[in-house]
């Protein structure tokens, strides 16, 4: 898989330090565990935080704590991997997909549906597959706020070029655009949004209550 | 202190005392482990036979330095002790899944106290929503055959020099803004340098972290 389009240092480095919106953060770790390059920023990232730890200034730990860490290790349990919900339409969703709760498929518009995906609800972003049919258009739209794309399966192309299997596309309220899926086949991403999507036009107006999830 | 934790701290003594001041006569106070190598040695000793002088060394370096990181990211007093407190905790439970080709101890302990500041917040969110660990989005590694150990010895190295060609001013900006989360202005002020300075200071980091990455691919 040959990945063109990249998440943007700043958000990389939000993640790695784990100061990303839940939804952002999801987007961001399923493009970044496809990418290698992006991979390399989160480790270099991740080892100026080791460097963080040792130049951290000690903060002396409670009175027992060391004693009360001591009786944890002796009660260690291992780590059990929570099982999730799983139905067949989750093959072939990315393995970090898989641990999640994904709602059931909603049609927005002609061509297009998208399956809510549960997160804790302490961010402000929503996330959500969105599936468009092959050859799609997409309602011309801008945001209120930031949305984060990773493609899953199929492409689509707008101004900004073409994006395709594991492509991360950064998209915020400067962006007018009109996406067009590919005619190759139908089209699977993962897209975490904030604010509101604003469609132009009559039907964009008329639909815009059931994108608002 | 309870009188659980007294009879804890009792066998401790009888159990850990006198081996421990053993480690401490070879100096490790003056000389503490520097190298990662040391570091990396300690949580080896942990994974083969559950050292526990090891581990109290450990702690005694990581936990403080963990505390004092959650609590310059903006972390109460209450949550910054039990994130160190876990942390040290899994480093114990995890110590045979550390991998001495990383990126080193200190990383590693970084990226452990982070995801469990991670689940923190996801859990205080809304009982009932099972969201999976944080740790399993960081790209857990898939079963290590050759190949992939060399290509990750190999990232770990790039990655290294990368940092290091970074100057001193750059790490420390990218370090306070991103892992200790400080606004820009309180950077400027820590740093004495014009609030501008510090935008651009950060931007050019970034880009030459790229770019090094990049470049030594």
């Amino acid at each position: 898989m040959t990945i063109a389009h990249h998440a943007p240092e700043e958000l990389l480095a939000a993640f790695a330090a784990g100061k990303l919106d839940e939804g952002e953060h999801l987007v961001v770790a399923v493009h970044a565990s496809q990418c290698r390059v992006c991979r390399r920023f989160v480790r270099a990232m991740e080892t100026i935080g080791g460097a963080a730890v040792e130049a951290a200034e000690p903060a002396p730990m409670s009175s027992g704590s060391f004693e009360a860490v001591i009786v944890r290790m002796e009660q260690s349990s291992p780590n059990v991997l929570q099982p999730s919900g799983h139905d067949s339409e989750d093959d072939g969703l990315p393995e970090i997909l898989r641990h999640y709760r994904i709602g059931r498929r909603r049609r927005i518009a002609p061509g297009v549906s998208l399956r809510p995906i549960e997160l804790s609800g302490k961010g402000t972003s929503r996330a959500f597959l969105l599936k468009s049919g092959p050859g799609t258009r997409m309602l011309e739209h801008t945001h209120t706020g930031i949305e984060l794309t990773c493609v899953l399966k199929g492409s689509f192309s707008h101004v900004g070029g073409r994006f395709g299997p594991g492509d991360f596309d950064y998209g915020d309220d400067t962006l007018d655009h009109q996406p067009l899926v590919g005619s190759e086949e139908p089209c699977v991403c993962l897209v975490a949004m904030t604010g509101d999507l604003r469609m132009n036009g009559f039907f964009g107006r008329l639909i815009s209550p059931f994108v608002r999830l | 202190m309870t009188r659980g934790s007294q009879a804890v701290r009792k066998s401790l003594g009888s159990m850990i005392g006198r081996s421990f001041r053993q480690v401490r006569s070879r100096k490790y106070d003056n000389e503490r482990p520097k190298a990662k190598v040391e570091w990396a040695d300690l949580i080896g000793r942990i994974a083969s036979h559950g050292d526990r002088d090891a581990f109290r060394l450990l702690f005694e370096h990581f936990a403080p330095r963990v505390k004092g990181l959650m609590l310059k990211a903006g972390a109460s007093g209450e949550e910054a002790e039990e994130i160190a407190q876990d942390t040290l905790l899994a480093v114990w439970r995890k110590a045979a899944q550390f991998d001495p080709a990383s990126a080193g101890a200190p990383a590693w302990i970084f990226t452990i106290a982070r995801n469990l500041r991670i689940d923190a917040v996801r859990r205080s969110a809304r009982a009932g929503v099972a969201v999976p660990d944080a740790e399993l989005e960081y790209f857990p590694d898939p079963a290590d055959s050759q190949e992939i150990q060399i290509v990750k010895r190999s990232d770990t190295e790039q990655i290294a020099s990368a940092i290091s060609r970074l100057s001193k001013d750059q790490s420390t900006a990218i370090r306070m803004s991103f892992i200790e989360d400080r606004p820009h202005s309180e950077i400027a002020e820590a740093l004495r340098v014009p609030l501008g300075t510090v935008k651009s200071r950060i931007r050019l980091a970034m880009s030459r972290l790229k770019d090094s990455l990049e470049e030594l691919k």
